[in-house]
């Protein structure tokens, strides 16, 4: 008993550290193949989160949104993501439009930025400072990633970054939203990945490549 | 008694300066003048070593007796950089007395009785005690190291690069005469010991003044980014012992200046004088290294790699301001004693390199370092101890240039177990990336120059190098061994000294520990080479160098300097910034063209961008400024006339 | 006198085994690619092989050329001495050690590159500039590391930081440690020239860069610098696990609790070895140009190491 406690409680402080690595590595990623895998990675450690907060709060509901998210977010958005890949037969590079080797920088540099602003309102939340933190840098990296990689994959991979961050905001500072709201947004997230799928599928009949910074020229 | 020695030293060091003007040119001259004048430094030496080794002070003032203010004193600071003057100028005199031999008559005499006030120069402002003194050192150290340089000729390059530098120097001494000047309404007297007894009566801003217009100053004297660029310029085309002496002695006068002024005289600094001077200092130290590795020309990779070193001191300097401001008197001492010690150590290195890179010059008639290669065996003498000068700057153990790193390490590690930000941890990053840059620089500079084959007929058929070169070479590097294996020698006077300048501290335990360290692991390591050697067996055969089964392997297929820093260069890039430009002949058939010219660029200093408005900016003033004269006297008249009129107006109403 | 002599023999197993650990390594990788492999006492065959070769010289080399791997092989044994491995006590030990060891491994590294210009090819030249490029960028975020380790145990000494990491309890490994091992197994990798960075069997002459550094050398010259490759990949190996996962180590000086301690020791290496036996067997060389990159991801990993030790701290 005492030591499922306190391996529950070791898994929620240092999860915020694992967190931090898949998206580091996610900033020197060259293809997209392996940003998939390691966003795979960020959900299942996000699962063992949920199932660790629901260990220590006591909360039976906590496992069936560990359940969902493992399903979702471990299994099938992945899995959707390399078939749509092998499917569209493009290019596997991300796009970078900065080198990873600097990408890693700037990520670390937000990492640290999430910690300097989360400081400020710790005591207003009653959340622990560093996986209230990971959730601001998972965020931030997502917008990040968004931001300098061209591929539409990669857009979409910084979107899901982006709500995993989110996600797990929520987790810490209400200790659980209510069932009906999460299951909400993993679905929201099914969707938009189908749409996203299908745009994905008319950008590449239309243009040939995935490469979103060459779509300036449907500016006219 | 050790006063009118101090005296004699300075009147022969003037003697000799005439005399080397006005004697004839004999074989009996050329040889008394250089010996004259090292025995001159040797007395010099003996005064500086009982006044840093045993504390004595020395106090003249001839104020009284003479129309301007001249005093001398001395006490251990002043005896430390004495020593380091003389130590230097020892060898740097022996250098010479080959060096200066392909002179022309009148050069010849010239360029020593203005390296005989050279040095009195500066030992002028190591031992003033009065500002007057300081100063009219100060500025005849400026002047004097210029006319040195145009010894070696004063073609349109020279003359551009010497004005540099002394336009920087004189706006340099500005700000040092104008923060010396800021004591007069506290201070009786303009000398060290008034200002001192004065400093506590400063008003806070005054002092903020104070301190910053001195580092200002002392920092572009000491070549500190971005006020370093005239350096690289001016001790690119002094003589090369000149260069050594500038590089070497010179730059630490500077920092003799400012540890005088803001650790002696201002004393209880602020914290962030100490961040200032820190983060100013890490910049100039990753700077300088990384325009050294760009650099191909012997003296101007030394004098970036100068720059570097100058840095590694600041930011020593910065930590012990940091220290003591923040009340730990025991760490500030043990950052002042690594800067003091890495001032000592730079000294010793870079002398050795620049008078190797004279000796270089003089043998092989080049500075370029990819005409060079395979020196070694044609200059044995130069090459061992410019590669253990080379290592000492690299920072390898058993060197005295690790010792100063190490402590300078030792000190950020302090700073870091205690203070709450995360910045001074970062800085060991950034000091440990420059020592692995200045490693790659040096190997870059001792591979490429005295290793391999040579690359040009000048480096094949070399010159014997004239035995005082080797002596004076063999001399500093058996000093940056002594240092590197037994630092305690150095080290325990230093930590004396720096308690001088830091109110009670004991001397801090790293001091002990390392003194104690490097022997034992200079011992393993001698006895494991000599247990290999003896096991080893020692026969082998030569044979061609490998070149993948063909003949004919020449001195041009070797990797050059330029090659062999690309990788470095193209991971910092964004630094350099590098130009490339092809030009097609006719520019309209590119598959076809009558001439290709190529040209490229290693790197386009930044200054450019930095001082391109500044420069810009001091000529449009000086344009407006240009409506005023109109060449009518009268006006002329006029604005005199004004000028009093306002005077009286500011003085009655003020 | 007992820990005296367990100082001894802990940096002399440093020594001696390393290249038992080198062949070890090949054996798994060959195991891994379904092949037989060589005996992992090759290793030794081949030095005393080569030590009892006759020595080629090239004609250009001067005495650097075959001083440079004696002192290399010098400086890398100390190095060793200040290294704890079975109890948390090393042969040398200083406040400040850390900044030691790494300086002396930079000896070596200094040494053979001027050795390798000395042979006067194009391939030392390209040997050395390459492992100064990799050299210049992997110092930083290994003195960033070991700081990161100094300011949570509060001192600079390896063996003191071995001994205070032992004191805290496993499960209590901070966000720093998790960093900072990444941070080090990439530096690892770069310094010891193994995949991703270079690759110590390749025979590619434009890929190479340690095995082009060395091209020149044969006989006892090339033993020696062998050799002392072997022991700084057991050196790094080693601290690696000094500093993150001490605990074994024997805090008495009795011989159960030293054989129990080279057990654990023996184990750790193993866990280490099986990686970069499966790294080097799935992982392609990097191109020359992305391993900047990957030092930076280093670089970058040491950095917020060292920030966290600040925030953690508070």
């Amino acid at each position: 008993m005492g030591l499922f406690e306190l391996a529950a409680a070791k898994m929620l402080s240092s999860a915020a550290m694992l967190l931090f690595g898949t998206v580091l590595l996610m900033a020197t990623a060259k293809r997209i193949s392996t940003c998939v895998y390691l966003f795979a990675c960020q959900s299942a450690i996000l699962t063992a989160e949920v199932v660790a907060a629901g260990y220590v709060q006591h909360m039976r509901e906590a496992y069936i949104i560990a359940g969902m998210v493992l399903l979702v977010k471990v299994f099938a958005i992945p899995f959707a993501l390399l078939w749509l890949m092998k499917k569209l037969r493009t290019a596997h590079d991300v796009g970078a439009s900065l080198s990873p080797g600097y990408s890693v920088f700037v990520m670390s540099g937000l990492i640290i930025l999430s910690f300097a602003a989360v400081r400020l309102y710790l005591i207003e939340l009653h959340a622990t400072e560093v996986i209230l933190a990971a959730a601001v840098a998972l965020i931030l990296n997502g917008a990040f990633l968004m931001v300098t990689r061209s591929k539409a994959l990669m857009l979409m991979m910084g979107l899901l970054v982006l709500e995993n961050g989110i996600f797990l905001a929520a987790l810490v500072t209400t200790f659980g939203m209510p069932l009906i709201i999460e299951i909400g947004i993993v679905f929201d997230l099914l969707i938009g990945l189908f749409l996203m799928g299908i745009f994905v599928f008319r950008i590449r009949d239309t243009f040939d490549h995935l490469d979103v910074s060459r779509l300036r020229g449907l500016r006219g | 008694m050790i006063g009118l020695l101090l005296i004699l030293f300075l009147s022969s060091l003037l003697f000799l300066a005439v005399f080397a003007g006005l004697a004839g040119q004999g074989r009996w001259t050329r040889a008394f003048v250089p010996g004259f004048l090292i025995c001159s430094l040797l007395l010099g030496l003996g005064i500086a070593g009982s006044c840093f080794l045993n504390g004595r002070t020395i106090n003249l003032d001839y104020s009284g007796h003479l129309p301007f203010a001249l005093g001398l004193s001395m006490d251990r600071l002043s005896g430390f950089f004495l020593l380091l003057i003389c130590g230097l100028g020892i060898p740097v005199a022996l250098f010479s007395a080959s060096y200066a031999e392909h002179y022309t008559r009148a050069n010849w005499k010239w360029y020593w009785s203005l390296v005989a006030l050279f040095i009195l120069s500066m030992v002028l402002v190591v031992v003033a005690s009065t500002i007057f003194a300081f100063m009219v050192g100060w500025e005849l150290m400026t002047l004097l190291s210029a006319g040195l340089i145009l010894i070696e000729g004063d073609g349109e390059d020279r003359r551009r690069s010497l004005f540099l530098y002394l336009v920087m120097m004189h706006a340099g001494a500005a700000a040092v005469f104008a923060s010396f000047l800021l004591f007069v309404p506290y201070a009786p007297a303009l000398t060290l010991a008034a200002m001192r007894a004065a400093a506590g009566s400063l008003p806070a801003h005054l002092r903020v003044v104070i301190f910053l217009l001195s580092f200002a100053g002392f920092g572009m004297k000491a070549g500190l980014v971005p006020l370093h660029f005239w350096l690289p310029k001016a001790h690119g085309i002094a003589p090369s012992p000149v260069s050594a002496l500038m590089s070497a002695v010179m730059l630490k006068i500077a920092i003799y200046g400012f540890i005088r002024l803001t650790f002696d005289i201002l004393g209880t600094p602020q914290i962030w004088w100490g961040y200032l001077i820190v983060v100013v200092g890490i910049v100039t130290a990753v700077l300088g290294i990384l325009y050294a590795l760009a650099e191909h020309t012997l003296k101007r990779l030394l004098a970036y790699s100068s720059v570097e070193n100058i840095g590694l001191i600041f930011v020593a300097l910065g930590l012990a301001l940091i220290f003591e401001a923040r009340g730990l008197p025991i760490l500030a001492a043990l950052s002042l004693t690594a800067a003091l010690f890495h001032t000592l150590n730079h000294a010793l290195f870079k002398g050795l390199l620049f008078l190797g890179a004279g000796a270089v010059k003089h043998t092989t008639g080049t500075l370029d370092i990819e005409e060079l290669g395979g020196l070694l065996p044609r200059l044995p003498g130069i090459g061992i101890s410019f590669l253990i000068g080379c290592a000492a700057i690299a920072g390898l153990p058993l060197l005295n240039g690790f010792v100063s790193e190490w402590l300078i390490f030792k000190s950020l590690l302090h700073g870091s177990v205690l203070e709450p930000d995360p910045a001074v941890p970062l800085l060991i990053g950034a000091v440990a990336l420059t020592s692995a840059l200045a490693c790659a620089c040096f190997v870059k500079l001792y591979g490429i120059t005295f290793l391999g084959r040579p690359r040009s007929d000048a480096a094949k058929y070399v010159v014997a190098a004239p035995e005082n070169m080797n002596l004076a070479l063999v001399m500093i590097a058996a000093a940056c061994i002594l240092f590197g294996v037994h630092p305690g020698v150095a080290l325990h006077p230093l930590s004396v000294l720096a308690g001088t300048m830091i109110p009670n501290p004991t001397s801090p335990p790293e001091i002990a520990s390392i003194s104690r360290m490097m022997p034992l692991v200079a011992a393993a390591i001698a006895l494991l080479v000599i247990v290999v050697l003896l096991l080893r067996k020692p026969a082998s055969r030569s044979v061609n160098t490998w070149a993948c089964g063909l003949p004919g392997l020449t001195g041009r297929m070797q990797y050059t300097a330029t090659s062999f820093s690309k990788p470095l260069r193209s991971v910092f890039a964004a630094v350099y910034r590098p130009e490339r430009k092809m030009d097609l002949e006719p520019p309209d058939e590119p598959y076809f063209p009558v001439n290709i010219s190529y040209r490229s660029v290693r790197t386009t200093s930044f200054e450019k961008t930095l001082y391109r408005p500044i420069v810009d900016g001091v000529v449009a003033v000086a344009r407006q400024l240009r409506r005023l004269h109109t060449g009518n006297i009268q006006t002329y008249l006029l604005y005199i006339f004004l000028v009093i009129l306002s005077l009286l107006v500011v003085l009655r109403f003020a | 006198m007992m820990g005296f002599v367990i100082n001894i023999v802990q940096m002399l197993l440093l020594v001696l085994a390393a290249p038992l650990l080198r062949g070890i390594i090949s054996k798994l990788k060959a195991w891994i690619q379904k092949r037989q492999g060589a005996s992992v006492w090759r290793p030794y065959a081949n030095l005393w092989k080569l030590f009892h070769k006759e020595e080629l010289v090239p004609n250009t080399a001067t005495l650097i050329f075959r001083s440079a791997p004696v002192v290399a092989f010098a400086a890398t044994v100390v190095a060793a001495a200040f290294l704890p491995v079975l109890h948390p006590a090393a042969f040398l030990t200083l406040d400040g050690d850390i900044f030691l060891f790494v300086y002396l491994l930079a000896i070596g590294r200094f040494a053979m590159s001027l050795g390798a210009l000395d042979g006067g090819s194009s391939f030392g030249g390209m040997g050395s500039s390459r492992e100064a490029l990799v050299a210049a960028l992997a110092e930083a975020p290994l003195f960033l590391v070991l700081t990161a380790l100094a300011i949570l145990a509060r001192t600079g000494s390896l063996s003191e930081i071995a001994a205070w990491t032992i004191r805290q309890n496993f499960f209590d490994v901070s966000t720093v440690h998790l960093l900072a091992l990444a941070a080090l197994a990439i530096v690892a990798v770069a310094e010891t020239g193994r995949i991703p960075v270079d690759n110590p069997t390749t025979h590619l002459e434009l890929t190479m860069i340690h095995e082009a550094m060395v091209l020149e050398y044969s006989g006892p010259s090339l033993a020696l610098i062998e050799w002392s490759q072997a022991i700084k990949l057991n050196l790094l190996a080693t601290l690696m696990i000094g500093l993150f996962a001490p605990w074994g180590m024997s805090l008495t000086v009795t011989p159960l609790g030293l054989a129990a301690a080279l057990g654990t020791y023996a184990l750790k290496l193993a866990c280490l070895v099986i990686g970069l036996a499966v790294v080097e067997s799935s992982v392609a060389k990097l191109r020359m140009y992305a391993v900047p990159d990957f030092l930076r991801v280093a670089s970058a990993l040491a950095i917020l190491a060292v920030i966290f030790t600040a925030i953690t701290k508070r």
